[in-house]
This record gives C-alpha cells, structure tokens and sequence, in this order.
C-alpha cells in the first residue's frame, strides 16, 4: 500500500529548532512538498509548455537507460528535510508494492520497487502460489514506463487537444450510443483477464446492446480455450500442469518460450526436470521426458529430449498418427478416423510408436500439449491423448472462461470505432483499412501514437500499468492487484476509464471502477480490511479457479478432424511460412524498448532485427546464404526479409518474427531505419502460419548482428552433460571430463588435495576471510530453458546501457550476463575433417564442402555443414563467475578490481583507469568495457558527428559537457539507485549484485543490535537473476552456511566448475544437464560421457570402437 | 713528447704490412683521415640542409600531427573509436607499443652490450642506433598511456604515488612492471646517448659559427675541453652506463613479454615468451637500424663510415636472432601439442590456420624465410636487397605481435565469446603517425646532431693504431 506522508494534526509544543528559514515560516512550498503524494513534476507535465519542454528534453529509451546519479524526482531546487519523520519512510530505502502485468491470458503477480517515488524495478511477488519468476517482458516493461516516445498528448485528428475535450467526445459517443442501443458503435479491445473489464464489457453490452465488442490480439491464442471448450462441451479454457507430468509431448507448442504463461510453464516445467540426488531406483522416471514436434527451433525445442522437425502443416497428421497410436496402445474404448490426416506424415514410424508407448506407460503423468499457432484439428487430437492417457484432472486442469467475443472483422462497417490498446492497423492492415474506411470517428487508446493512433481521430494516451489501478486474473485464476507506483507521467487514461466514460459516468477513475468491481469477487459489500489485504499483498487470497469436469466428448473431436485435410508436404516452390511472437518485441508492442531490442534472441542471438528463418536444406536448395534478402510472396503479397540459417529448422519453412520494421520510434526505428522487417502483411488473419509460399532473391544483403557467432563448443566440456542411465551409473561424471578431471599426474600434499604451487589465499591468510559470509552461486543447467528474462532483469537492475546495433556488431554489448547456446551434433553423423581442401575452402571463404570439416572451423561456413539440421541445444547462463583466485585482480595495475573478504571479486570503478587487462585475462569473457559514454550519450553520436564528420560517435565534451535542463533528472529515473553509474573508460561486470547483499548486511544488523547475530539469514538476499529466472535455475547464498541451498546444492554430484582446471576456483558453478532419452527412440542419441565430451567438437573423427556405441550401449 | 721522439722509429726502416690474409678490412675506408671524419659529419649538420631533407620533415610532421589528431580524438571521445571488442581488448594499441619498443632494442644492444665485448664495428652505428631507440621508446611510450580508458586517472594512478586513500598500485601486475621497465630503459637510454655526445657537442661547439649554435652546443657540452681528466671519466662513466644499460636490453623486453606470458590466455601463457622476445626485439631493432642507416649512407655520403662490412656484419644478427625467432616459433607448436593441454593446441592450429591465418603466413613468411636469405655473402652486401629485406622484418615483426595479440585474444576459451577484430580508420592513422613521430625526430636528429660518433669512430680509424704505418701519431700528431 502506498503510504501518504500524514500532516502533522496538532502543533507541535516544546522548544523547535529550525533548518531553514523556511521550515521556521512553515512555508506553502514546505506543507505543498510535505502533503503531495507524488514529488513535484509528475502531476504537472500534463501542462502543454511543460510537456512540450519534456518532450524536448527527453532522448530516446536508450538514454533512459542512462545517467544520472541524483536518481530522484525530488525537486532539486528545494530541498527540505521532514520536519517529522513520516512514518515507515525512510530515505534512501526502497518501497516494495504488489502489482500485477497484465498479459493477454492472465497477469504476471508482480512486486514493484518504488524507490524514492518512482518504479525502478519488477519482482515477482513471492506471496502468489505460482512462486514462479518474470519474463523479459515484464523486466523491461519499468523501461517502458519512461520510453520518451510515449504518446504524451491527447490528440484530434493528428492536433494536441486538451484532456477536456476529449473527455468531452468520449461522453458525446456515449450519449449518441446511448440513444440508439450503441448500433455504429464498435469497441476493439486485446484480450484480458481483468474482472472490472469484464464487468465493464458486460455493462456495455447491456447498455449497448446493438454495439460490437471484438477482441483482437495479433498473437491469437484463443485457439486453446476454443479446443478446451469444444471436447468438454462446457466454456472453459486449458490450465496445463507441466510439474505433474513425467512425459510431454509438445506438438508445436513452445510453452517454454513463445506461448503466453510461459513463465509459469518454465517453473513448472523445470520442477521436473531438477535433480535432488542421482535415486537409481527411479531409472528414467527421475526427471521428465519431453517430447517435441515443431517446425522453427524454439526453447521447447532447445528442451526436448526427442525432437522431430516437421514443416507446420505437417504438425497435424504427425498428431494424427500419434493420437492413432495412442488411442490403440492405449486400448482405448473410442475410435478416431485419422488416417486420412494422417497421411503423409514423413516421421520414422518407430517414433510415433515409441513415443506413445512411453505416453501410454505413464497414463495419468502424461500431457500432450498444441500449439498456439496449430489449428483446431492438432488441438483436439491432442485433447484426445489427453484423455486416452488419463491427463484431465492430473496434468490438465479445465477453468471457467468468459465467452469468446467477436473478431476484428466484426468491427467492419461501424461508424464509432473504439480501440483499446491495440494496434491493428500495423498488425492487421487490411481488415483495419476496411474498418476505417466507413468509419466516422476513431478512437484510439494507446500507450504509444502509432500506426492506428496516427490514422485515428482522437488518440487517448494510455496509461502505464505502473501508472494505473486494475485487477487482472492469473492463470490459475486467482485475482491480483494493479496498483499505480506513480501518477501518471502523461496524464495517460486506462481503459477501465474510457469504458468508464463510454458508459456515460464523467469522472470515471480506474481506482474506483477497481474497487466497484472488488465485492462481487470476495461476495457481499466490500470489506475493506480485505481490499486492504488485496492491495497489500497483490493478491486475493482464495480466488483460485476451481477445476470444471466435463465429459469428453468424442463426437465433437471426430467431427473437428473430419473437417480438417491433410496438407501437402511443403517443397522448394512452396514453401511454408510461420509467424512467431518475437522474444524482444512480443508482436511489435516492445519494439520501442531499447533493452529488449538488445537482448540476444534467445534462439538466434540475433540483436536488433528479425530475420528469415530457414533451413540449410532450403537454403542450399533455393541457393542462398546466410544474408540474403530474398521476397517471400504468397497470396499476392510480398514481404522481403534476409535470411539466417537456423539450425533444426524444418525443411522448406520459413520462420518471420512479427512486430518489427516500424516507421516511427527512436528505438523501434532507430535513425529512420526501421529495425527489421514488417511480417504481418504476408499473414492472413491471424493464423499462425501459411503455406503455398514461394521465395525469391532480390540479390541484395542484410547485415545480421549476432552475439555469439560460433555454434558449437568446439569439444570444450564447458557445458557437461550425460543421459540419465550414465548419469546413475556415474553420478560425478561432470567431474571427469576436462583437464582438472585428470589429476592423476600431479603433486599432491598428505592429505590428497592437489599441491598448489602457491597457496590459497584464503588458506595462506586465514583471516582475510569472513567468517560469517562466504557468497556463492549454483546454476542448473538442467532447468535453465535460455529464455533470457535474468539478462533483462540484471539489466534493470544494475543500471546497464543498451549500445546500439552498430556498437553491438563491433562485440560492445555491456550486458553483465548472458545465455550461451551451443549446438551439439550427433557424434555418428561427425564428417571427416582437417583435408587440404577443407583449409583452403576455409581460408577462401568459399562456401565449403558440406562433408567437409575446415581445419579450423570459420563462422561463416558453420551454416553449410549438414549436422546442423539435427542439432542437440544447450544454454549455459554466464556472468561474473567470481573466482577465488581471480585472474583479473592480478593484473590490473591500480588495484581496481579486487577481493573482498566475503569472496566477491569487487571493481572499484572509481579507481580503475580502463586499461582492460582484466578482460582479457578472464576465461570467461565476463567483463564488459564501457567504450564510450554509453550512459551519457545517444547512440550514433547525435546528428553532427552522424552528418557531418562521419564519425563513430559524437565528442565527448567532459565534465563541461553538460545536458540542458531537467534533462538527467527525467532520463535518470529509470535508475536503480542502489547501483553505480559507470562512465565510459570503465570495466564493469556481475557484482552478485552487491547492492543487495549489503542492504540484507545493515538490514540484518539492525535487527542484531546487541547481539552478535549478524549472519544474513538464508533466502534473504536473491540476486536479480535468480529472482526473475522462472525455472529457478540460479541459487545464490552463503557457502559457510552447510545448510543453505547454495551449499547443497554445491554438494551435489553434478556440481562442476566451467574451467576448474586453470585453478581460479570460480564460486560460480554450474550443475551439469541431464538429459532423459529414451532408448528405444530411433534417434535416441545416447552418446558415453566420452561422446559427449566430443559432440559439440566439428573435428571430432569418429573412431572406429565409437562406431559400436549403439543406442543403448554405454561405456 | 721527446722521450716519444727519442724511441721513434727511424724514417730508414721499412715496416712490411701484415700479410693480406691477416689484415681486417677497415672499419673506415679509402684510409679518410681524422679530419674528414669531422669536417664530413659534422658537415651534414651545418651547412644548407640536402634538398630531400625539408619535403621529408614536413611529411613526417605531417604524418605526427595526424597521430596527436587521431589521439586527441580517441581522448575526446573514447576508446571506442578503435575496433576493439569483447573477447580483443588489445589489438593494434599493444601490438604498435610492442613493436616500436622491439625497435628500440638494437640501440642499446648496439651501445652496450658491442661495446662490453669490444666490438669496434659498432662505433659507425651506434649513435644513429641510439637515437633510433631513443625515439622508438618515444612512439612504444605513446601506446600504453592512450590505450586505457581514463587517461586522466592513469596519469596518477599508475605511478606509485602515495595518495589519501591508501590505495597503492598492485605490484602483481606485469602493466605496472612494464610501467617501470619502460621508463627505466628510456631514461638509461637516454642518459648513456647523451654521455656519448657530449665529445661531439664539444666538436659541434668548436665549429659552431652562430651565437645560438655554439651556445647551445656549448651549453650540453657541459664543458668539455677534451683532456686528460675529461676523457678518463668519460670512459669511465660510458662504461659503467654501459654495464647498467646491458641487463636492460635482456629485462625491458623480457618484462614486455610478461605481459602475455603471466596471463592465462592459451598462446600467451608460454615460458618461451622472454627469450623469444628479447631476440624478436633484437631482430626487429636491427631491421629498423638497416632500413634507416642504408639510404642515409648514400644519401649523406657516408659509404666510408658505414661500410658494406657494417651492413654485413648487422645481416648477420640479423640471421642469427631470426633464427631464434624461427625456433621460437616452432617450438611453440611443438610444446601446445606436446602439452596435451587441448585449449593451446586449438589456440595454435586456430593461429595458423583460423581466421588470421593470412597475418600468421605473413610473420612466417618476413621473419622466419627473409632472414635466411642472409645466408649468401653476394645477398647480405647487395644494398638494396639488404634495405627490401629489413623492410619485411619490420613487416614481419608488426605481424608477429599482432598474431600474438589478436589471435590469441579473438578466440580463447568459450566458443560463445569468439569474435574477430577489425581496425578502424582511427587505429590505422595513429600506426602510421607514429610513423611520423619516429622520422621527425630522427630528421631533426640527423641535421642538428652528429649522427655518428665522431670521437669513436676516430678511434677505429686504420691510422689510429698507432701500429699502422700511417697510424697514430707518426704523422704529424693529433688532429
């Protein structure tokens, strides 16, 4: 609950001491800074002058993300100090209020940090039961928040109108709607879970009952509440129990990436797949087993234990053949006629029965799941399983949903056009044009003036949800909090207001539109302890949805398959096309976010763009290489992308991130060139894919940027990993497989452990260590998925600068951490490597030999080599690894980074003069160099240096060099103040976030007072990652502490340290993967720990013995 | 004197030559007396200046004004503007700085280390090889300070300066090592060049004809008059500089190469690397003396002080630390796979045969075949192959630092950092300005110094064995 500073009631009596003239004058300005709840500035930018004066002060997102140490929006010309302290604030300490983000299907339980007035930071918030993490979205939404490119102005046909006037046309709508039942009124409107929308939708339609209600999402998922309602026979939507499920099969279903509530799955899903002790009794029932069909390479796939590719249309007689299966192993009662969509489905048939033999022998653990993007007949077969194999009530749970409204189509012909958030005349240009061609007046709602805003006739600015009241259902239906952190910055409305004022009420505010809504979900009046308690906790205690049973009905699943045909097996001249949610700009609404801009695909690794998806096959067939910009046309339209080789792509699909190539914003299109390339007109309504594409070069190129350009790990054992059978046989393997795994030569002392040369620091000078703290990391990498919300969240946290996509190609990304993804090859299918030919190929760059292997592999050509069809995936989280001998301290010349006695290797930035050593003398490549004023000033260099002299970056003008105005104060608000700012010339990197660890320090020793117990108590201190990764990937905590998770985990058997052999003792360590392949499958790639060791290695020669390691046979 | 005269030989006995076979050839030839010796050195400093001298000058200034432009660029604005990234902090900032120290080397060894071992030849050489080294260290000093990020704070906090927060530099760290090393063998360099002018100033001193001139000269000629006293602790003093400056020629480079060799990236982490160095740098440096002292000695006509012998003898080093160099280079592969350690076997193959292959080809091709080629006595004294040879050295040995920098930077651990560098305009420009630091002080050098040792080489003339028939004082006494 936000707290107002109370007005001291009475006078105060005694002696009274003054500060300042004007606390002895009691001043306006001192009782005005004493009363308001917010500091100055906020409520006053809704002046036209001061607006304008924001706008032209404010710079893009990027330099949000930028400097500024005051850090505050106190008001900087007078400061007074409380006269009497308020109760429970205290300077400098950051509040802590639950709220909720609201997505498409339900709402992400949040807890927001308010330090000093403003939101700084999102956490999850650990009363609400999903306990999971955040996704990126959520973590850049505070970024979102100051974005400068928000629509700051109410707007009339292009014009900045006053906020009264229009207010003034939302109540003339309703009074024309009003009189005639709302016919001409149409109202579109994103999917939602919030109850006062629901009321709100509710009460429209009563009071308007010809007016059109019509949801439309651009990512659509309402396919899943369709299928769910269809074979129950009752409205209800799917509630999936990933933790429940020992084997999953996925058919095109990325809930680990793509699919909303992806960061409940990822908990869930990871719940299954952590590894407490190596327990031989359970054999491969100790983790769970995910099976995937899918055509683009997604983290479901990166997931998956077996893993066919199949082009999208395929998807559905592969799911026919598997619920065919299913429903004979199964020896279930009802029969379905899938052969006819079955046939043609090209997957080795011992696939289809294994994997539903598997399926079969966990009935009542089993989950199939379907994708978004998958139609109706994939849908129900995979309900069907579901059924067969006993899922409804055990992995599946069945919710009440609200009625499904109409779509977009329906808003056509309406001359009063409302649109709430969404943007479809970006994203569905066609049936928007037809809308807007008859319509009279439009209204656009939307946090930004975009492509509707533009075109419309009033543009409303929305408010943030930080900015806004509300209430929202998650997934599991329990109802969460939005609460405001900050009044809002552009006099924004929500929509609970404009439905509000649509309803004829002129003072409508979403705060009391909330609470109206509050006592229909408790029952009875409100009570307003329990509002109390919603608002504090963000939730409401109890509201969670209860499980709906309903007879599986057969008929309705029959007759939805007879409905569906077998599509053709896609080829080079017609080709399929899948349009995917992005992971940086979801469809095209984070677009203008600088930080989720940056952040590497997590598939790709590409920044700042999106790109044609394909195979190598394809690529090779239709004679392209990587960059290629080629037309992609289907339907008579056209759209031209360049080209980037994935690996494990379906062959003859090409894979088009939705939500890029914008024509306005700083970041979303960065110098007037739009980032990427706009998918959405090649889509057809809002189907997940098409097919019957064809595919043309247009001879030009597209510079892609990817972090990390080599694929493979080289037969580096950085990242180890094992089957579950060797894993039981050996539970330490990970221990084995690189150079320290091999100790037998070297000098040892009396009691066993290696001699060093040099002793342990802390073994040499014992009371350099603490006693008390000793910090330390596990990550495991067996329930890390890759998704990368950590490297937003560390982002956030720690004040990092986004670069730009120029700087990010020349290797400059500042990002702390960072998610490693190799591809691994199936050892049987390694090529033979290292001829003549294959150096010279290598050293002309030509396209090489896809047989061969170059000597020395070049990035280039990885994407020529034919074991990157089938490729295993894995993801390693890398950051600061802290190493007790730490090769960076060693060489830095002026002491600036250094040891502390809790084992954090600190940077003092003050001290360090940038001369890099350090980074180079890290094995992990963990230390990122700030090369220029990466927080102070605009990337590209601003338009002199850009225009004129061509040069890399504007001037820096030192300490004189000074922004004009409030500048600093609006772009710093998005700091964290906690965390440094470091100027450029600086070497940075992961601190563990030390900010928090010192903050639990004093808080605990307050708390200690007298007494000694000064031990931060376990779970005390999360760091950034860790808190918002939704697998629970990453623990951190104290190594002294035996008992803390940390140290368990640490003990456990699969704990190795990347690089342990060079000796830097890194604290950092990682849990080796364990994957769970079920050895019957025809590609079960079940390699000894050796082969493993090599898979990833593009010269490992197989040998002749290698060659009898059948599937199966181990060691 | 007449004790002299009282045991002088009679005009009457014949004193035959030593037999043909015996005799060295002269270190000064056509048997050019004292005099000449000064008038013609001294005589490229006064006088109009050669009619190439000027164009030169204002094209290396111009080249150095473009360096302190592109410096101060890179200070305004970060050190962004050169192409460094991620995995490749260093590239052409430590690889320039290397090199030119590299260079720097042949001077001291020159000065000191042919001095210790009573090496006449090198008299001819060494003051030009002096200054050489001088200037060199000028350009090496330039890198290290600009590559950090903060200059402003690096000026402080490199140097052990006490401060109020007690913070002291880190004594563990190969850059401060190099902080010391550098400067010390700049400031000995410098002080044992400047012992070695001041007999020459004197003679400046002496001919100087305008006011400032002979001020000046005078004024650094400390007051030299030339006797007894003054030469007896010249010599005294040149010799102990040159036992102090000795050890510096083996611990400048080999502290240089600690700063690969105490890290623990694979290809930098080799206990060759001081050795190794050391002769590169000799290698280098001799290279550099050849590619100046062969146009000069045409140019300014000094064929009979610079001999052909000279320039052999220095092919000769030459070949002996290429071959050194070569064998480093070998056994550096040899010891990443007999190590058994996989991340330094990759980190060879990938430096041979990855991405930077061709700068790898390159250094093989300069530094280990080109020096083989002095092998052939016709080769070694045909001037201009020697000048296109030592040109490829100093091509080689850039290339060698650069292989050794970049390469093992771009890719060394984890696959997921590897990255590649490409220069920018900004590193290109200040490379070849430094360019133009080195030849503008050499220019201004050689037109107002002697650029050879005067006194020395009068030392080493054929008539100053006093066994010479034309020789010491037979003939009309001291000059």
């Amino acid at each position: 609950m936000k707290f107002i500073p109370p007005v001291c009631p009475e006078p105060e009596t005694g002696p009274q001491y003054f500060r300042s003239p004007e606390a002895m004058a009691n001043s306006a300005q001192l009782q005005e800074w004493a009363e308001r709840e917010f500091p100055a500035g906020a409520s006053e930018l809704t002046v036209a002058e001061s607006r304008r004066d924001f706008m032209k002060l404010m710079s893009a997102s990027f330099m949000l993300a930028g400097f500024g140490l005051t850090g505050c929006r106190r008001p900087t010309e007078h400061i007074y100090p409380f006269g009497k302290q308020p109760e429970g604030y205290i300077h400098g300490i950051a509040q802590h209020f639950a709220t909720a983000m609201p997505t498409r299907t339900g709402a992400i339980p949040l807890l927001a940090k308010s330090s000093d007035g403003r939101p700084t930071k999102v956490e999850p918030n650990p009363l609400h039961p999903d306990q999971a993490g955040t996704d990126q979205f959520a973590q850049a939404s505070v970024l979102g928040l100051y974005d400068p490119d928000r629509a700051q102005h109410f707007k009339k046909d292009g014009k900045i109108a006053k906020r009264v006037e229009a207010l003034d046309a939302l109540a003339l709508i309703s009074k024309s709607a009003a009189a005639n039942g709302g016919r001409g009124l149409a109202i579109i409107a994103e999917s939602n879970s919030s109850p006062t929308r629901a009321r709100l939708q509710a009460a429209i339609s009563a009071k308007f009952p010809n007016s059109v209600w019509a949801n439309y999402d651009a990512v659509d998922s309402t396919i899943h509440t369709q299928a769910a309602s269809l074979v129950s026979g009752k409205q209800v939507t799917h509630y999936f129990k990933f933790a429940a499920a020992k084997r999953i099969l996925s058919l095109d279903c990325d809930f680990l990436g793509s699919e909303d509530e992806m960061y409940r799955y990822t908990r869930d899903f990871a719940k299954g797949r952590k590894i407490s002790k190596p327990d031989s009794a359970q054999g491969f029932e100790l983790i769970s087993r995910l099976y995937t069909v899918e055509s683009l390479m997604t983290l479901t796939g990166f997931s998956a234990d077996h893993r066919v590719r199949v082009a999208p249309s395929q998807v559905a007689a592969v799911a026919a053949q598997l619920a065919a299966e299913v429903l004979k192993q199964g020896s279930s009662s009802a029969s379905l006629n899938t052969v006819a969509l079955a046939a043609g489905a090209k997957v080795d048939a011992k696939w289809i029965s294994e994997c539903a033999k598997d399926l079969v022998a966990h009935k009542g653990a089993a989950l199939v799941v379907a994708g978004r993007g998958q139609p109706l007949a994939v849908h129900v077969l995979a309900h069907a399983m579901n059924e067969v194999l006993g899922a409804f009530g055990k992995t599946i749970e069945l919710h009440d949903a609200p009625k499904s409204a109409a779509n977009l189509a329906a808003a056509v012909g309406a001359e009063t056009v409302v649109v709430l958030g969404a943007n479809p005349a970006y994203t569905a240009s066609e049936t928007w044009n037809q809308i807007a061609k008859t319509a009279k007046t439009v209204v656009h709602l939307g946090s930004h003036e975009d492509e509707t805003g533009k075109g419309a006739s009033w543009h409303l600015p929305a408010a943030h949800y930080l900015e806004s009241w509300g209430d929202a259902r998650t997934s599991d239906g329990t109802v969460v909090a939005i609460q405001p952190l900050i009044a809002p910055l552009f006099a924004g409305l929500t929509e609970s207001e404009v439905l509000g004022h649509l309803l004829g009420n002129p003072t409508a505010n979403s705060y009391a539109l909330t609470r109206e809504t509050f006592p229909s979900l408790t029952g009875g009046a409100l009570d307003e302890e329990k509002w109390k308690k919603f608002l504090h906790d963000g939730l409401l205690e109890g509201s969670k949805a209860n499980a709906v049973s309903g007879s599986f009905n057969w008929t309705a699943v029959s007759t939805a398959i007879s409905l569906a045909t077998a599509a053709p097996a896609p080829s080079k001249d017609k080709l399929e096309v899948v349009f995917h949610r992005d992971a940086s700009v979801d469809d095209g609404r984070y677009s203008n976010n600088g930080w989720l801009q940056e952040l590497p695909d997590p598939i790709t690794k590409l920044v700042w763009d999106n790109a044609v998806l394909i195979s190598r096959e394809t690529a090779t067939q239709l004679g392209l290489k990587n960059g290629d910009v080629i037309a992609i046309s289907a339907n008579g339209r056209t759209v031209e992308g360049g080209i980037w080789i994935q690996p494990g792509m379906a062959d003859f699909t090409l894979g088009l991130a939705l939500g890029y190539g914008r024509k306005w914003g700083r970041i979303a299109s960065f110098e007037d060139k739009s980032v990427g390339f706009n998918a959405y007109p090649l889509r057809t309504g809002t189907a997940g894919f098409i097919t019957g594409a064809s595919a043309k070069t247009t001879g030009r190129t597209h510079p892609f940027i990817c972090t990390q350009d080599h694929w493979t790990l080289h037969g580096r054992p950085v990242v180890r990993e094992a089957n579950v059978d060797q894993f039981l046989k050996q539970p330490d393997f990970a221990k084995h497989m690189d150079l320290d795994g091999h100790t037998e030569f070297l000098a040892k002392n009396p009691d066993g452990s290696i001699k060093n040369i040099y002793e342990h620091p802390y073994k040499a000078n014992p009371e350099l260590a603490s006693k008390s703290h000793q910090w330390g990391m596990v990550v495991d990498l067996n329930a890390c998925t890759g998704c990368s919300a950590c490297v937003i969240a560390c982002q956030s946290e720690n004040n990092i600068p986004i670069v730009g996509k120029d700087q990010v190609s020349k290797g400059r990304e500042m990002h702390w951490m960072r998610i490693d993804r190799y591809y691994a090859a199936d050892p049987k299918k390694k090529p033979q490597g290292g001829t003549v030919d294959a150096f010279l190929s290598n050293a002309t760059g030509s396209q090489g030999n896809p047989n061969t292997v170059n000597l020395v592999e070049r990035d280039e050509l990885q994407a020529t080599k034919k074991w990157i069809d089938d490729p295993q995936v894995v993801t390693q989280p890398m950051m600061c690894q802290h190493c007790e001998s730490a090769p960076c301290e060693s060489v830095c010349p002026v002491n600036a980074t250094a040891h502390d006695d809790e084992g954090l290797n600190v940077m003092a930035y003050n001290r360090c003069v940038g001369t890099r050593y350090c980074a180079n003398n890290c094995a992990w490549k963990v230390r990122r160099f700030n090369f220029f004023d990466f927080n102070k000033r605009p990337i590209g260099g601003g338009k002199m240096a850009d225009t004129f002299f061509k040069l890399d970056i504007g001037l820096y003008k030192g300490p004189a060099g000074v922004r004009p105005g409030d500048e600093v104060d609006i772009i710093s608000m998005a700091r964290n103040p906690d965390v440094t700012v470091r100027m450029r010339g600086v070497m940075e990197k992961c601190t563990f976030c030390q900010q928090r660890i010192e903050g639990a320090k004093i808080s605990q020793k307050v708390k200690a007072g007298a007494s000694n117990d000064v031990v931060v108590k376990e779970g005390a201190i999360q760091t950034a990652c860790q808190q918002a990764c939704p697998a629970g990937a990453i623990t951190f905590g104290n190594i002294l502490d035996p008992n803390s998770a940390v140290s368990k985990l640490k003990q456990q058997d699969r704990n190795y340290s990347v690089l342990g052999f060079l000796d830097n003792k890194p604290r950092t360590t990682y849990l080796a993967r364990i994957r769970n392949l079920n050895p019957l499958m025809p590609d079960a790639k079940i390699w000894t720990v050796e082969e493993y060791r090599s898979i990833s290695d593009p010269h490992f020669m197989a040998e002749p013995a290698a060659e009898g390691a059948k599937k199966g046979v181990k060691h | 004197m007449s004790a002299a005269a009282e045991h002088s030989i009679p005009s009457s006995v014949k004193i035959a030559p030593p037999p043909a076979e015996l005799e060295r050839e002269p270190l000064v030839l056509q048997n050019r007396s004292i005099g000449w010796i000064s008038d013609h050195i001294a005589g490229i400093c006064e006088g109009e200046a050669p009619k190439w001298w000027l164009p030169a000058l204002i094209m290396s200034v111009s080249l150095m004004t473009m360096m302190f432009g592109c410096i101060a660029y890179l200070i305004a604005t970060g050190v962004g503007v050169w192409g460094l990234n991620q995995p490749v902090e260093w590239a052409w900032d430590i690889t320039n700085f290397v090199f030119w120290i590299g260079i720097g080397h042949a001077g001291t060894l020159i000065s000191a280390i042919l001095f210790l071992l009573r090496q006449k030849w090198r008299t001819s050489v060494n003051r030009a090889a002096e200054a050489m080294t001088l200037f060199a260290v000028a350009c090496a000093g330039i890198f290290p300070v600009i590559h950090v990020g903060r200059i402003w704070y690096a000026v402080w906090w490199l140097p052990p300066i006490p401060n109020n927060y007690d913070i002291w530099v880190n004594f563990r760290s190969p850059l401060l090592w190099d902080v010391f090393a550098v400067s010390t063998y700049g400031t000995v360099s410098l002080l044992f060049w400047y012992t070695g002018l001041i007999p020459d100033l004197a003679t400046m001193r002496d001919r100087a004809t305008g006011k400032v001139k002979k001020f000046l000269y005078g004024f650094f000629a400390l007051g030299w008059t030339g006797s007894n006293r003054h030469w007896s602790n010249y010599e005294k003093c040149y010799l102990l500089l040159a036992g102090l400056s000795t050890p510096l020629v083996l611990s400048v480079h080999s502290i240089v190469s600690f700063d690969f060799a105490v890290s623990q990236v694979p290809g930098w982490h080799t206990t060759i690397f001081p050795p190794y160095f050391v002769a590169g740098a000799v290698f280098s440096g001799f290279g550099m003396v050849l590619t100046l002292l062969i146009p000069l000695r045409t140019l300014c006509k000094l064929e009979d002080i610079v001999t052909v012998r000279h320039v052999e003898l220095m092919c000769k080093v030459i070949l002996a630390t290429g071959s050194i160099v070569g064998y480093a280079y070998g056994m550096e592969f040899f010891i990443a796979w007999y190590g058994g350690n996989p991340y330094e076997l990759a980190a060879f193959k990938n430096r041979a045969f990855g991405p930077y292959w061709w700068s790898y080809w390159w250094m093989i091709s300069c530094n280990v075949i080109c020096p083989h080629l002095f092998w052939f006595k016709k080769l070694r004294t045909n001037m201009v192959f020697v000048f296109i040879v030592t040109i490829f050295v100093n091509i080689g040995m850039w290339f060698e630092r650069f292989v050794i920098i970049v390469t093992s930077l771009h890719r060394d651990y984890l696959p997921s950092s590897w990255g590649y560098f490409r220069p920018t305009w900004v590193d290109v420009c200040t490379f070849l300005g430094s360019f133009g630091l080195f030849f503008t002080l050499f220019l201004l050098f050689m037109r107002y110094l002697p650029m050879i040792a005067i006194s020395e080489v009068k030392g080493v003339t054929p008539q100053a064995d006093p066994h010479h028939p034309q020789g010491g004082a037979k003939h009309g006494g001291h000059h």
